[in-house]
């Protein structure tokens, strides 16, 4: 039972990095063809941010990597010159912790996870619900970002056009997804994009698949769940080793996927990264490594401002999220926002400044920001409310690359290091700063706005549409939680059956809307792209599957919204009863 | 509004969120300072435990009560309450609470959920805490839900408003855990479309549910014992069984190191629950709820068993049709140690009153009757030598009233925990006008910030701009977890971003 | 015989069971023509000052004298009231009382119909006679209520009604619904829609926002769906007026709302938010209706419009947990002093059956935050007398109006009284109720030591 289920995941997992070049390769062969690998940039502003800025340097490039920094260089023959007058050279942006790279593809979260269910604790009556921690719930650490990187990806060029060049990338789904990699957002094969794997296990503190889908359905679960795995890996080396030196005689401890994944990658030295956002969850993260006894990096952090002192003290870095918490769009005129929420609102930008006071290491991340500008406008923020522009620009270059172990081949201006660099004509966190050029792994990348109708959007696609289509399989829905930036730009998730994906390009322009996931279909990672119109509040359009040629008309609604008071007794009716 | 559906339903819009939003900042944003000496004077004293003095003081001396009588010797430099026409009382201890936790308080896919741990998720902003001090509340038994024949484990905290989750527990008290029988984990009143039902559906699995556990949990004892036998004896290759968090805590109860809560309604169940406690050598430290316990309140009596329950809830369910508001008074005339407790937020907020029915209901004395909420709990919660009557030696656990909290007149003017005034009337209302104006101030600088265009560059190099200072925490006090940061700041530049989730959990790319 | 009619069995045969000694009970409070005075007693008419030592006089199911120094006719029966307190019995003016017998079995409950539009369904129709929760209740002094329908929340299945149906007031005594009915049809029950900009996503199982804009739409849709049903009843009133039944086609629903849109029977809108609050008060101005507001967490932040239309308010206990996180942690303790001072008019009420008997405790509540007592007192007693115009039979001590009223040893509104003496209609009732017995059953349970 169990190592069918996990073949089967092992085989889709493979065949769709496959597939993925397949599909791929040729386009961006044809992008990067022929290109010199010998770059020299004369006469600019460099700002090394390991070091303080140098007016008038020249950088040189070779295969890759930078060979010198400085005044006065002599500019090999081979070199293509770049003429840096009145430009300015950083570090490439690092995006922290990020799914960009990746088909966002997850499993169906009703599944117990990695192990199927039926386990102790219900008298097997699990069904494919977990019933216990025995059954792995929503554990699939064994996913690795690296075998994910899917070039299709629209967002590698977008993030790279506003200036990433690397990210860190995790697998998403269930409470312990996978493993993260540091990948940098440029490569004509899947592969050419990892740098270092794994570098992290993210632990996703949240009940899956709610009340009814099996164990854990409660944060308290959830955690006893983290303490029983991360004991059970343990114990599962200890007696491996025991039982290697001498079998006979001896019970044969039980293979274990996760425990085993689990094991491997911390022997790699990859961290666990803990969500902590509030002040509550700060704390407790910080009783939490100490309990593991793993390394451990928090992400969220938002709350900061604080705990900071705290953090400190326990030598915690933090990943600070800057998706910055703000007032919902159109919401209701009349809805009492507590004094609490609009503290937190008002002083979570001032938390990175909070952390660099007590002297935390930390970095930013885009946690779900839909356009890459808005990333730095976010980070912009930070600056406002009492973040050095040096410290700012350093959580989106150095710091990361030291929290995650890389700061020895990324992360700054210096000789020998990876040659991600981006060229701009001012401040990188000036409004109307333009990004000239953008180097990755020493490629040289023109930046450029993803192609799609320029019209501002009519009306807003924001919110969630029920779509209802037909495939060979019979009549499917899935639910799509669009998110609209004002320029029309769509970001969210599509949920169905096969699981949840990340959007990883749409837009509105007029009432033509398009966006895309990606998906292992069949074994194969296929981008599915619905586009139509969007008028008197439907959609109407059509699905179309890259690869297998499949497409066919969609119609989306909004679900008419029972009242929030009446579904949740209708859910507490026909869930918890009076369970006190 | 029915009462059992809107705390159902408060209870899984809790789960719903399950990273709590974290609430502060109601009065006081900070934690109230601990006077080295406090005497109440002149007041009517309950002290619980030796009757009552009319006219006395108490002194407090470093968070304890030093002296309790008609005089005291207060040290001049005693912070002095004038207690004149007021009355004082021990801090009310609410035997069965489920505020102050952080997500769902019910593990409920399983019947043994015994691996999850209130004690992990204490929310130490749940605002709760401060109206159930409000209401003379000062110890809460926070308990796992009553989803399954095994629940979680729990805790017994102080209400120390604005301390972070680490200050709450109570010192020394023994930890617990859930344990509920009849309709809730055999879900008689509910049912996943769809899905075979959960094991236990009757009351007799729900007992095998228990037996077969604690034999799991006995063997796991032996288990581990055997290999520290052989490891001591120098056995060479051992594989340790591998630690089972499940069954850890069940252990910890047939060891006597952790207590059982269990929730119950009728009569056959705790009798049943008995036997099997009888059967595994463990003991029953109080039955919740226990509705029918005046049936078998002989029964429950000779097994040395607390009983805690509802003042005059009935009829919600079967199992609770033949609840009377006797109840208490019936069970403490039998000889049982009995407790009124709460279960839900706003009853704690007048347990002195629900208290004061069992004179009406059975006629207990005006003592017997304050020991209810009082004494007795602290005794089912191994707590009695700290809290639960005036005597010296105690903590200053106490509330004062402005009428005999054995009335519905009585309003809390004063709570105190550890010497220490968590909740002042005066102060809170004192306070409002303050938190109103901040809030104004907010919505504006947001409003304003929406419509503001962003503002010039920043260079690198340059002086940053903002007030850093009035960001920051005060790292000073640790203890202060509310920065108090009353001066907005200038309006912050850029136009708010798409919709997204103002709530204050993370973690979600 | 499958389970559901085994079930089926089970339940009435318990009830078959309970209904026995209810029988007794029941012939206390049939009528018959008795009488009796109450001598020496305090009397609190709430028509007047109190009367240190007064006598009361009931003669077939009504008061016949109270006062001071009136004489006690012959061949009554005389109660000696030395040391006692009379006051009219409390009327707690919403519950679900014999709606509902057992929360959790809903084959017991009869509280809310399915369906948004029920004006024609009647509580009085539902109401079990013999339930527990009417000799429980009676016991705390209550000697009317009004059974409401729809009126508990949402039921089982998450509906709430829109129109719930007709609200009828009955005494807390009989031998059928006949004996017991006050007032069949005393309001129509209106549960007024929220703007919910959170809803409940299902499918993955999540509070999701959404715009305001939209969820305005889906709010103005249905009150324009109200709209409709009352101008689609006015205009059937008035083809009930003078055309004959062959002129139009019968409708019962339509033809229950009649007396509604002529505002002869007032509608009792269940609304919290200030701004449903408002959004109903000005439906209903705009409508004609004649509104009482039942709920009301927040009434005291609309209270100027409350006052300048006339609209009462039902408020739900004083003893309900505080709606928003920064809300003063007394704020629905001191709303009744709050409304008291700016003149609304309202009553107190339980809405619910199994805690109607906290009603005074509730009342006290608001008397030790603020409220004058004779003013807690009215409210559940008179005031929703008037507010549903029934002061001209019960509320107060006066000649001529319905004996529900009680002799107690203290006062009524604190939690230590008790009732001594109990009449409805007049007749001298049973306090004997299913607790009661079972605490003296077991209080004479054999030591099992």
């Amino acid at each position: 039972m169990r190592s069918d289920a996990n073949r089967r995941h092992t085989f889709a997992f493979r065949s769709l990095a496959l597939a993925v070049l397949l599909a791929c390769a040729p386009t961006l062969l044809r992008a990067q063809g022929g290109e010199p690998r010998y770059y020299a940039i004369r006469g600019a502003k460099v700002v090394p941010v390991s070091g303080p800025p140098i007016e008038n340097a020249t950088i040189l490039i070779a295969r890759g990597v930078i060979t010198a920094v400085g005044k006065d260089l002599t500019i090999p023959d081979e070199a293509w010159i770049i003429d840096g007058k009145g430009l300015t050279v950083y570090p490439g942006l690092f995006d922290a912790y990020t799914d960009v790279g990746l088909s966002g593809a997850t499993l169906p979260p009703a599944a117990g996870g990695g192990e199927s269910g039926g386990g102790r604790g219900g008298r097997g009556q699990g069904g494919d619900r977990s019933m216990g921690p025995e059954d792995r719930p929503g554990t699939t650490v064994w996913r690795n970002a690296a075998d994910e990187v899917t070039l299709s990806d629209k967002r590698i060029e977008t993030w790279r056009s506003a200036g990433f060049t690397t990210v860190v990338a995790a697998p998403k789904g269930g409470l312990v997804p996978g493993q993260a990699a540091v990948l940098d957002l440029g490569g004509e094969r899947a592969g050419d994009l990892v740098v270092k794997s794994p570098v992290a296990i993210p632990l996703v503190l949240q009940p899956q698949g709610g009340f009814g889908g099996g164990f854990p359905d409660s944060l308290m679960g959830v955690l006893g769940y983290i303490h029983q795995l991360v004991i059970d890996t343990d114990w599962y080396t200890k007696a491996e080793a025991v039982y290697e030196k001498n079998p006979r005689g001896v019970e044969r401890p039980h293979y274990d996927r996760s425990s085993d994944a689990l094991a491997d990658a911390l022997a790699d030295h990859a961290v666990f990264l803990i969500p902590a956002n509030n002040s509550v969850q700060l704390r407790r993260s910080l009783v939490l490594v100490d309990r593991w006894g793993v390394p451990g990096i928090v992400y969220g952090g938002q709350m900061a401002y604080e705990v900071a002192p705290e953090i400190a003290a326990k030598k915690l870095p933090v990943l600070v999220n800057l998706k910055w918490p703000e007032a919902e769009k159109d919401a209701d005129p009349d809805a009492q926002t507590t004094l609490e929420t609009l503290r937190f609102r008002d002083r979570a930008p001032g938390s990175p400044a909070a952390l660099a006071k007590a002297g935390v290491k930390f970095a930013f991340y885009s946690g779900g920001i839909a356009t890459p500008k808005d990333v730095l406008k976010a980070a912009k923020k930070a600056i406002d409310a009492g973040l050095a522009p040096e410290a700012a620009l350093r959580a989106m270059t150095l710091s990361p690359a030291e929290i995650f172990g890389v700061a020895d081949r990324l992360g700054s201006i210096e000789q020998g290091k990876i040659a991600n660099l981006i060229v701009t004509d001012g401040d990188i966190f000036a409004e109307k700063t333009k990004i000239k050029v953008v180097f990755v792994d020493g490629h040289k990348f023109a930046p450029r706005e993803p192609d799609r109708p320029k019209d501002p959007p009519k009306g807003d696609i924001s919110g969630t549409w029920k779509l209802a289509y037909t495939t060979p399989q019979g009549s499917e829905g899935s639910t799509a939680d669009l998110v609209m930036s004002p320029d029309g730009t769509i970001s969210g998730t599509v949920t169905n059956v096969r699981g949840t994906a990340t959007i990883i390009s749409g837009y509105l322009s007029a009432e033509k809307f398009s966006f895309t996931i990606n998906l292992p279909i069949q074994g194969n990672a296929a981008d599915v792209t619905f586009s139509g119109t969007f008028e008197n509040g439907a959609l109407k359009g059509t699905l179309s599957v890259s690869g297998l040629g499949f497409s066919t008309d969609f119609t989306g609604t909004k679900p008419e919204g029972k009242s929030a008071m009446q579904a949740e007794l209708d859910a507490a009716q026909a869930k918890v009863g009076d369970l006190r | 509004m029915n009462r059992f559906r809107a705390v159902t339903t408060a209870m899984f819009v809790a789960g719903l969120f399950s990273c709590a939003v974290a609430r502060a900042g109601n009065p006081p944003d900070t934690v109230p300072p601990a006077p080295a000496a406090i005497v109440i004077q002149n007041a009517t004293i309950l002290t619980v435990s030796h009757g009552t003095i009319e006219h006395g003081s108490v002194l407090i001396v470093n968070g304890k009560i030093a002296d309790v009588g008609l005089s005291v010797k207060a040290p001049k430099d005693a912070l002095v309450i004038d207690g004149a026409g007021q009355f004082v009382m021990p801090g009310i201890i609410d035997c069965h609470s489920h505020i102050a936790v952080d997500g769902s308080v019910n593990e409920g896919s399983i019947s043994v959920s015994s691996i999850a741990n209130i004690a992990e998720v204490l929310n130490p902003d749940d605002i709760n805490i401060y109206r159930d001090l409000a209401g003379g509340v000062t110890v809460a038994n926070v308990l796992h839900g009553s989803a399954n024949s095994i629940g979680g484990q729990t805790q017994v905290i102080k209400l120390r408003w604005g301390q972070p989750a680490s200050k709450l527990p109570f010192e020394g008290a023994l930890p617990g855990i859930k344990f509920a029988l009849g309709e809730n984990p055999k879900r008689s009143n509910f049912s996943f479309p769809g899905q075979a039902k959960r094991y236990p559906a009757t009351r007799m699995g729900v007992e095998e549910t228990i037996r077969g556990a604690f034999t799991e949990a006995r063997d796991y004892q032996r288990t581990w014992a055997d290999y520290r036998k052989r490891a001591a004896a120098g056995e060479k290759n051992l594989i340790p069984p591998r630690r089972d968090l499940r069954l850890e805590p069940l252990v910890e109860v047939l060891e006597g190191k952790r207590y059982v809560h269990a929730h119950c309604y009728r009569e056959d169940e705790i009798l049943m629950l008995l036997r099997v406690a009888k059967e595994f050598g463990f003991k029953v430290r109080t039955l919740q709820h226990v509705l029918e316990g005046y049936k078998v309140a002989d029964e429950i009596a000779a097994a040395g068993v607390g009983a805690s329950t509802f003042s005059d809830w009935w009829s919600y369910k079967v199992e609770a049709y033949e609840a009377i508001p006797y109840n208490a008074a019936l069970m403490t005339r039998r000889g049982v140690n009995v407790s009124v407790n709460s279960d839900d937020a706003e009853e704690a907020t007048h347990l002195n009153q629900e208290a004061a029915k069992s004179m009406k209901f059975g006629g207990l004395t005006h003592d017997e009757a304050l020991k209810l909420v009082t004494l007795n709990p602290a005794m089912q919660l191994g707590i009695d030598q700290r809290v639960g009557s005036i005597d010296t030696g105690k903590d200053a656990d106490l509330v004062i009233y402005n009428h005999d909290p054995l009335s519905a007149y009585a309003v809390v003017q004063k709570t105190l925990i550890d010497g220490r005034v968590y909740f002042d009337r005066q102060r809170d209302i004192a306070a409002r006008p303050e938190r109103e104006k901040e809030k104004k101030a907010l919505l504006e600088k947001e409003k304003k910030a929406g419509e503001k265009k962003p503002d010039a560059t920043v260079e690198i190099g340059k002086k940053p701009a903002g007030k850093p200072d009035e960001k920051k925490p005060d790292a000073a006090k640790p203890d202060a977890t509310k920065p108090d940061d009353k001066k907005p700041d200038a309006a912050t530049p850029d136009k708010p971003k798409p919709a997204q989730d103002g709530s204050l959990t993370g973690g979600d790319l | 015989m499958n389970r559901l009619t085994r079930f089926a069995r089970f339940v009435t045969f318990s009830f078959s069971l309970l209904a026995l000694p209810l029988v007794t009970l029941a012939q206390a409070s049939a009528p018959a023509a008795t009488a009796y005075a109450i001598t020496h007693a305090k009397i609190f008419t709430l028509a007047g000052p109190p009367i240190e030592d007064g006598s009361l006089v009931i003669r077939d199911g009504k008061i016949a004298a109270v006062g001071a120094n009136i004489e006690i006719p012959a061949g009554v029966q005389v109660i000696d009231g030395k040391g006692l307190q009379i006051y009219p019995g409390l009327f707690d003016s919403v519950t679900q009382m014999g709606l509902r017998e057992i929360g959790a079995v809903s084959a017991t409950v009869d509280e809310t119909e399915t369906g948004d539009f029920n004006p024609d369904v009647v509580a009085a129709t539902a109401v079990l006679p013999s339930s527990e929760h009417i000799t429980v209740t009676r016991a705390a002094g209550i000697t009317e209520v009004l059974a409401v329908p729809a009126s508990g929340g949402m039921d089982s299945f998450g509906s709430s009604g829109f129109i719930g149906g007709q609200a009828s007031a009955i005494h807390m005594a009989g031998w059928t619904i006949n004996d017991m009915l006050l007032k069949k049809s005393a309001a129509m029950v209106i549960n007024w829609p929220s703007i919910e900009t959170r809803s409940f996503d299902f499918t993955t199982f999540s509070i999701k926002e959404k715009p305001y804009t939209e969820a305005k739409q889906e709010y103005d849709k249905k009150v324009d769906e109200l709209a409709d049903w009352l101008d689609r009843a006015r205009h059937y009133a008035q083809a009930m007026g003078h055309a004959g039944p062959a002129d139009y086609n019968a409708d019962v629903r339509l033809e229950s709302l009649a007396p509604v849109v002529r505002g002869q029977l007032p509608v009792l809108v269940f609304a919290d938010d200030a701004r449903d609050i408002r959004n109903a008060v000005e439906f209903c101005d705009k409508q004609k209706l004649k509104m009482i507001l039942a709920g009301g967490l927040e009434a005291y932040k609309v209270k100027d419009l409350l006052r300048s239309k006339g609209v009462p308010v039902i408020l739900r206990p004083v003893l309900t947990e505080v709606q928003q996180e920064d809300d003063a942690y007394d704020r629905l303790l001191t709303q009744p002093a709050e409304l008291s001072a700016a003149g609304v008019k309202f009553a107190m009420a339980s809405f619910d059956n199994s805690f109607s008997r906290r009603l005074g405790q509730n009342a006290a509540n608001a008397v030790a935050n603020g409220l004058s007592y004779e003013e807690a007192l009215k409210a559940v007693t008179i005031y929703p007398a008037q507010i549903f115009g029934l002061a001209d039979q019960v509320g107060t001590l006066e000649n001529g109006k319905i004996a529900n009223l009680i002799v107690t040893n203290g006062d009524p509104l604190e939690l230590t009284t008790d009732v001594k003496y109990l009449f409805i209609h007049g007749q001298i009732t049973s306090l004997d109720n299913k607790q009661l017995r079972l605490y003296e059953k077991y209080s004479h349970r054999p030591s099992s030591k």
